[in-house]
């Protein structure tokens, strides 16, 4: 559990650097995958639903320092973590490889969506209607999320998910 | 005094939300103060610092002189146009400015664009000129073409301009041939048309016609181009007017800020702390 928690430590500067630096590069219809949600996903299975949250929180003070808005971020960070946390698989379970992996695809894109809607909700800088930001944007959000963490998934957690 | 601990330990989770949403919140709260926005302006600062070196591997170095060669001749050149055309539209203004032509070409500052959000969360632009070069909030950011947007908020070396394709953008035009003034503002959609509001119907203002900034405004320098009129759809008591902007966002990379020609007894007069009778 603490060598989890301190990957996770370890990640979160990377991870928001690559956030506003990289994916903005990846955007669709100015809306980009959310590489921090990623994150909070697998904190989520992994270390339970405390450190996603905190992982949340203190990955939206990270980006709001670098892009404005610290507190909309940290709150979206806050609920996008809990929300993730739904898909926790408690520590006693044994669960397989293969659900391991559904549940954090889950977790991922529920974050991104979560967060996505609050950040939507607090922040209009297009002028766009409420129900496409949330149901668009935020859609579009969650699916670029949902293969950002198929990608990393693929790439670097091949040992993370072990049954 | 189980109990009591024993409920925090079974609502740990839903206790931490609620403590971090506070903290949130209490951010949000703050975002106005001081202090979350000197943290702001220092994070602008080291993202456009990392921005701009990422930018600059792709920045011919030769090219780059030149290009900043050209630009400056451009400057100078779009500050005499500019006080020229004002000074043909008033008298006064003309004697003034033929007087302090030296003085008043000084106040433009080159910066260069080193980083661009358009995004669903963001739109903005941050560019390599702050404190250290003079740049305030409020000035004015333009290009030869026309008007960008503004300042708001600076750090040492950086500052971030909102765009005048922003939701909150709002800026005084009038145009060039009829005078008819309006309101400008953007309201979503394509990037490079924007609205100009409070347009009367019984106005005279046609498509083709050049809208200008007006000198009512508290932060743009008047005559500076912003677009062309290309629709006028007649409403109940105001026309709906469309215009292209003159300025293509898509391809901005170097941008040219106004120091302020601010009139301090104007601003305190809109800001309601003259009181009448007085003249304070």
């Amino acid at each position: 559990m603490k060598a989890t928690t301190f990957r996770i430590a370890a990640l979160l500067v990377p991870v928001t650097l690559m956030q506003v630096f990289l994916m903005p590069n990846l955007s669709i219809l100015h809306v980009s995958p959310d590489a921090l949600a990623v994150l909070v996903g697998f904190t989520a299975i992994s270390a339970g639903r405390n450190t996603s949250m905190l992982t949340g929180f203190i990955g939206g003070m990270l980006m709001g320092i670098l892009t404005g808005q610290m507190g909309l971020l940290m709150l979206a960070g806050t609920i996008g973590g809990f929300m993730a946390a739904l898909f926790q698989i408690p520590e006693e379970c044994h669960a397989t490889q293969s659900l391991k992996t559904r549940r954090f695809f889950l977790a991922s894109t529920l974050c991104s969506f979560t967060s996505s809607t609050i950040m939507t909700a607090g922040l209009n800088p297009l002028a766009l209607s409420p129900a496409y930001r949330i149901a668009v944007l935020g859609g579009i959000g969650a699916i670029l999320t949902l293969l950002l963490a198929i990608a990393a998934r693929v790439l670097f957690m091949k040992k993370s998910f072990a049954d | 005094m189980k109990k009591f601990f024993g409920f925090f330990f079974r609502n740990n989770s839903w206790l931490l939300l609620i403590a971090l949403s506070a903290i949130s919140l209490g951010f949000i709260k703050m975002e106005q103060e001081n202090v979350v926005q000197r943290l702001n302006n220092a994070g602008t600062g080291f993202r456009a610092a990392i921005a701009s070196k990422i930018a600059s591997y792709s920045y011919l170095i030769g090219l780059k002189n030149e290009n900043d060669r050209l630009l400056e001749t451009n400057i100078a050149l779009i500050g005499r146009i500019l006080s020229t055309e004002n000074a043909i539209r008033n008298e006064a203004d003309r004697t003034r400015i033929l007087s302090q032509k030296a003085e008043s070409l000084k106040s433009f500052t080159l910066a260069r664009v080193v980083d661009r959000q358009f995004s669903s969360r963001e739109n903005m632009l941050l560019i390599d000129g702050g404190r250290s070069r003079g740049i305030r909030t409020d000035m004015t950011v333009m290009t030869p073409r026309g008007l960008v947007g503004r300042v708001v908020a600076v750090s040492e070396h950086y500052a971030k301009v909102m765009p005048l394709i922003h939701i909150d953008f709002r800026a005084s035009v009038v145009s060039s041939e009829s005078g008819t003034m309006g309101v400008l503002a953007w309201k979503g959609g394509r990037e490079d048309m924007a609205t100009v509001d409070h347009v009367p119907i019984s106005s005279s203002l046609k498509t083709g016609e050049e809208m200008l900034t007006t000198n009512f405004s508290t932060f743009a320098v008047p005559g500076l181009p912003v677009g062309r009129v290309v629709s006028i759809k007649q409403g109940a008591l105001f026309s709906t007017v469309t215009i292209r902007l003159a300025v293509d966002f898509a391809s901005l990379n170097h941008v040219v800020v106004v120091s302020l020609n601010r009139d301090p007894e104007k601003l305190r007069l809109l800001e309601g702390k003259i009181e009448s009778g007085t003249g304070r």
